[in-house]
């Protein structure tokens, strides 16, 4: 008896204290086809303000031709505080986006020519077409594709990516400042590589074309 | 005498079967040297797991399928001594079956369908490939139609009389083929081509599972039928004596007909769709299904003992001596039933609902299905290509002795490789993985059994390489021989009516499948079920 | 017509099927060899399963695998080893599988206890099996598998994905340490760790 009261004060307790989900997006058949049917006419029109930083300047990262999956999902998940962008301003302008502004200027992003690497590239590391078992670390192509192509559901495009912004985002995950993947997946994977190979890494996703 | 057209359209069935299987044994080859992870450089898993796919499509769908079709026009015409009913359709379903391989592969190659033959929604492949998988089935089916029509007109012209072992045992086949087909057909038309044409988002994997398991089972008896077809039909006489019991041999085909349908869930054990009962039901059928496999080798085996003796074997083992053994039928009669042995202890252990929680999935599972399906069937396939291909190119055999080596080192390379995959399974290894990433201990012990497995892959594709060897050279540059009839296999008396219709046991059937299937089916309809979309490999 | 006179209908046919098939004397004997040792298989696995209720993992319950880290019980804080054991003293494992993993990656349970793992995938269809022991299942979309048993020997075990399920199958796989009695009350009660 006693026991059973304890279990019941400790799932209370525990419900109480349960942490955010790491995002709220869920692939459920409606998102993906609401996805979909995104009117991409009325994204251009948004993708206006997005331009102004996302570009060759600066080392935010590029979206022409990034999934609309994923676009979609950061937004989400700026906007409801699931991801931080350390200066508050993809915060701030996702909390203004409505569900179908986000749907739009992804469709309009998914539309777009992907920018294409240099060329050249070279897997150092070994990682991305073999993965390193000792380390239980996956290779980086088995989900994101042979070519960096990406995969339709939560799998971002990385070919062609921007180097500094690819770095950025591993060393991110390694300490855990982006946390909006579920099930820590790429916290985990990305815990297990040292900051070198992740130079490597983005170095070789982002000449790739 | 069997007519020309009869001749082509057995040929042409021929050809497509052991060129895909002398293809899928080159897939095979690189499937064990890849796995072995000894040479890094040709790893890689989305060519290994195309290959695999590819692989067990041609082995178990387009060899068998081809085969199991030209067979069975040749049994119709020789043992009910008439023409093919219909050739057009004959050789439209022909037609249809090669449109069907074509359209499959084209995908599997390219490495868009690398979902293995067993399909796995809701990984998804290109639509082509489960279009092309559609038609070769439905294209099979017109088979299915010829030899129950021929089965049916012989009848009528004969009344009272008893249809001959060979083409009863096909026309169960072709019986059996459609109550089995119906499950994977079912799957394909109503889930997976909706569901891979945009048609429709989801798919319920459950529902998916239970069908194919409705499939999975008993295709293999329509795999293994042609094979004691052969150990019935042809063995005895080839060894020189006769069959022991006709009857027998009547009633394992029923009993396989009745029993290899109702029982697919020993493929779903580990599976949480489908509840302990109806588990529990389809081990106690699975059981029943190994019935007609020990009578087989009852039968085969007295044959074989009564043929010994009658060429002058004595003692309790001395008629094994005084077998033929340079006969190519009997020689493969004797390997077969040896792997059939080894094979078959395997099963039991796969059937024994809980305690196949031990090897569900792991390289077990491969190692029995080679020794059952590759070993004892295919033995007897490759040894009817070498009993068929004179009476069908009117050419003598290109050399006797060339086939029972290429027939022993097939055995001996079907040992060599499925010995490890049993320990392999044992230890733990799972069955479909590229290459061993796992940072664990355990994975020292599977080291040995690697290199083995090489030997045995290399032994066996010498042995398949052989085969095609002998079989050309016997139609381009064999001497022409007059070829003889095939013996009359007529039973001495006229059987039962039980043993000489198929109504009975396909009512029964029909029971037995709305018991298996019928809850387990109708749950997924009745229950509220979340299905999945469409995921990419 | 009552029930009576289908049995004797039935009786009738069945005596008539053995009449008409004359089945020698020795191979009369075989199939009742055959017979008797199918059955004996047979009611040894029928004893194991209502006796011992030893059968295999079957468990209808379904759950919507594309919001599984919204769910309560798969929720991401969720998952592992459950702090409290179940009322019978089991200990409850709840783990998702996903490409290419099973989360969380590494866990720790006791031997000689009844562990029972709750296991649902976030993706595809796998399979999960901890080598040389029971723990086995498929885990099917849209389906939670419940499967329970006890490791005899402590010990660190990989828990292997053996369904094909993408690309990085080969890679999918997790740690499950398995820790003596003793062992485990230590770690509970905040004693030195192994």
């Amino acid at each position: 008896m006693k026991g059973i009261l304890l279990a019941a004060i400790c799932c209370l307790f525990n419900e109480a204290v349960m942490a955010e989900p790491s995002s709220l997006v869920a692939w459920t058949p409606d998102t993906l086809n609401r996805l979909k049917k995104g009117n991409a006419e009325h994204g251009k029109e948004l993708s206006g303000t997005c331009a102004g930083c996302h570009n060759e300047t600066n080392a935010n990262p590029q979206l022409d031709g990034q999934l609309p999956t994923y676009i979609y999902k950061q937004l989400v998940d700026y906007k409801n505080g699931n991801r931080k962008d350390p200066t508050t301003a993809m915060n701030g302008l996702a909390s203004t986006l409505s569900d179908q502004d986000m749907t739009d200027v992804s469709a309009w992003y998914g539309q777009q020519a992907p920018i294409q690497g240099k060329g050249g590239g070279n897997d150092t590391t070994g990682i991305v077409f073999k993965g390193d078992g000792k380390r239980m670390e996956p290779s980086c192509s088995s989900c994101h594709g042979y070519s960096g192509q990406g995969e339709k559901v939560d799998t971002p495009r990385l070919a062609g990516q921007k180097a500094d912004y690819l770095e950025k985002t591993l060393l991110a995950y390694k300490s855990g400042v982006r946390g909006n993947d579920i099930y820590s997946r790429m916290r985990l994977i990305a815990s297990k590589l040292s900051d070198q190979e992740i130079k490597q890494l983005a170095d070789y996703y982002s000449k790739l074309d | 005498m069997i007519d020309t057209n009869t001749k082509r359209l057995a040929l042409f069935n021929f050809w497509i079967a052991f060129g895909s299987f002398a293809l899928a044994c080159v897939f095979g080859i690189y499937q064990v040297l890849e796995r072995s992870g000894l040479f890094s450089f040709i790893q890689s898993p989305a060519v290994y797991f195309a290959s695999v796919s590819t692989h067990g499509v041609l082995m178990a769908f387009v060899l068998t399928t081809f085969f199991i079709m030209g067979f069975g026009y040749y049994t119709a015409t020789t043992s009910l001594k008439m023409p093919i009913w219909n050739p057009l359709l004959a050789w439209s379903g022909y037609a249809i079956c090669l449109t069907g391989v074509v359209l499959a592969a084209i995908p599997l190659l390219l490495g868009k369908a690398s979902v293995l033959y067993t399909f796995y929604p809701p990984i998804q492949a290109n639509a082509f490939f489960y279009i092309g998988a559609t038609l070769l089935v439905v294209g099979s089916w017109f088979w299915t139609v010829i030899m129950i029509v021929m089965f049916g007109k012989w009848k009528k012209n004969h009344p009272g009389e008893t249809v001959p072992l060979p083409m009863f045992a096909t026309t169960a086949n072709a019986y059996l083929w459609a109550w089995t087909s119906v499950g994977v057909a079912l799957e394909a038309v109503f889930q997976l081509l909706p569901w891979s044409l945009g048609l429709r988002d989801t798919i319920d994997v459950g529902l998916a599972r239970t069908l194919f398991a409705w499939t999975l089972h008993p295709i293999v008896y329509f795999w293994l039928i042609p094979a004691y077809i052969a150990l019935y039909s042809y063995v005895p006489i080839a060894a020189g004596g006769k069959l022991f019991s006709e009857k027998l041999a009547r009633v394992a085909f029923l009993l396989i007909l009745v029993f290899g349908l109702p029982i697919g869930f020993h493929h779903l054990y580990m599976d949480p769709e489908q509840g302990t009962i109806a588990k529990f039901w389809h081990m106690v059928g699975t059981f029943a299904v190994a019935l007609p496999t020990l009578l087989t080798g009852f039968t085969v085996i007295a044959s074989l003992e009564m043929a010994g003796r009658k060429r002058g074997g004595k003692g309790l083992f001395g008629w094994i001596g005084a077998l033929p053994w340079q006969n190519t039928m009997v020689l493969a009669a004797i390997l077969s039933l040896l792997m059939l042995v080894l094979g078959g202890f395997g099963g039991i252990v796969n059937a024994s609902y809980a305690m196949n929680a031990m090897v569900h999935n792991t390289a077990w599972v491969p190692g029995h299905f080679h020794l059952i399906f590759a070993g004892t069937v295919v033995t007897m396939y490759l040894a009817l290509a070498y009993h068929l291909w004179p009476k069908l190119s009117g050419k003598k055999l290109f050399s006797n002795d060339l086939a029972l080596t290429q027939l022993w080192t097939w055995f001996i390379g079907m040992v060599i490789m499925t010995t490890p995959w049993h320990v392999l399974g044992l230890l733990g290894q799972p069955r479909r993985i590229s290459a061993v990433q796992y940072n664990s201990l355990l994975t020292l012990a599977w080291q040995p059994y690697e290199l083995l497995m090489i030997i045995g892959g290399f032994v066996l594709l010498g042995s398949a390489c052989l085969f095609v060897y002998i079989l050309f050279k016997t139609q381009t540059e064999g001497t022409l021989e007059p070829q003889t009839d095939e013996p009359n296999i007529q039973g001495e008396a006229v059987v039962s009516l039980w043993l000489n219709n198929f109504v009975p046991w396909n009512l029964l059937i029909l029971g037995l499948m709305m018991l298996s299937y019928g809850w387990p089916i109708l749950q997924f309809f009745v229950l509220k079920t979340y299905n999945p979309t469409a995921w990419g490999y | 017509m009552n029930p009576s006179s289908w049995i004797s209908k039935i009786r009738s046919c069945l005596n008539l099927f053995e009449q008409d098939i004359e089945i020698e004397n020795l191979e009369k004997k075989w199939l009742y060899v055959a017979t008797i040792m199918v059955g004996f298989f047979v009611i040894v696995m029928g004893i194991g399963a209502l006796v011992l209720n030893v059968n295999p993992p079957s468990h209808w319950e379904t759950i919507d695998s594309a919001s599984l880290h919204l769910s309560s019980e798969f929720a991401e804080d969720k998952l592992g080893v459950q702090p409290m054991a179940l009322p019978d003293g089991t200990i409850q494992v709840q783990l998702v599988a996903a490409r290419y993993g099973f989360y969380p990656r590494e866990i720790v349970v006791p031997a000689d206890q009844k562990i029972q793992f709750r296991m649902a995938t976030l993706d595809v269809l796998h399979g999960a099996h901890i080598p040389m022991t029971n723990m086995s299942t498929m885990i099917v979309p849209g389906h939670v598998s419940e499967v329970t048993t006890v490791f005899p020997k402590p010990g660190e075990y990989p828990l292997l994905c053996n369904e094909y399920c993408g690309m990085g199958h080969d890679h999918m796989w997790s740690k499950v340490t398995v820790l003596s009695q003793d062992e485990w009350a230590a770690l509970k009660t905040g004693g030195k760790q192994p």
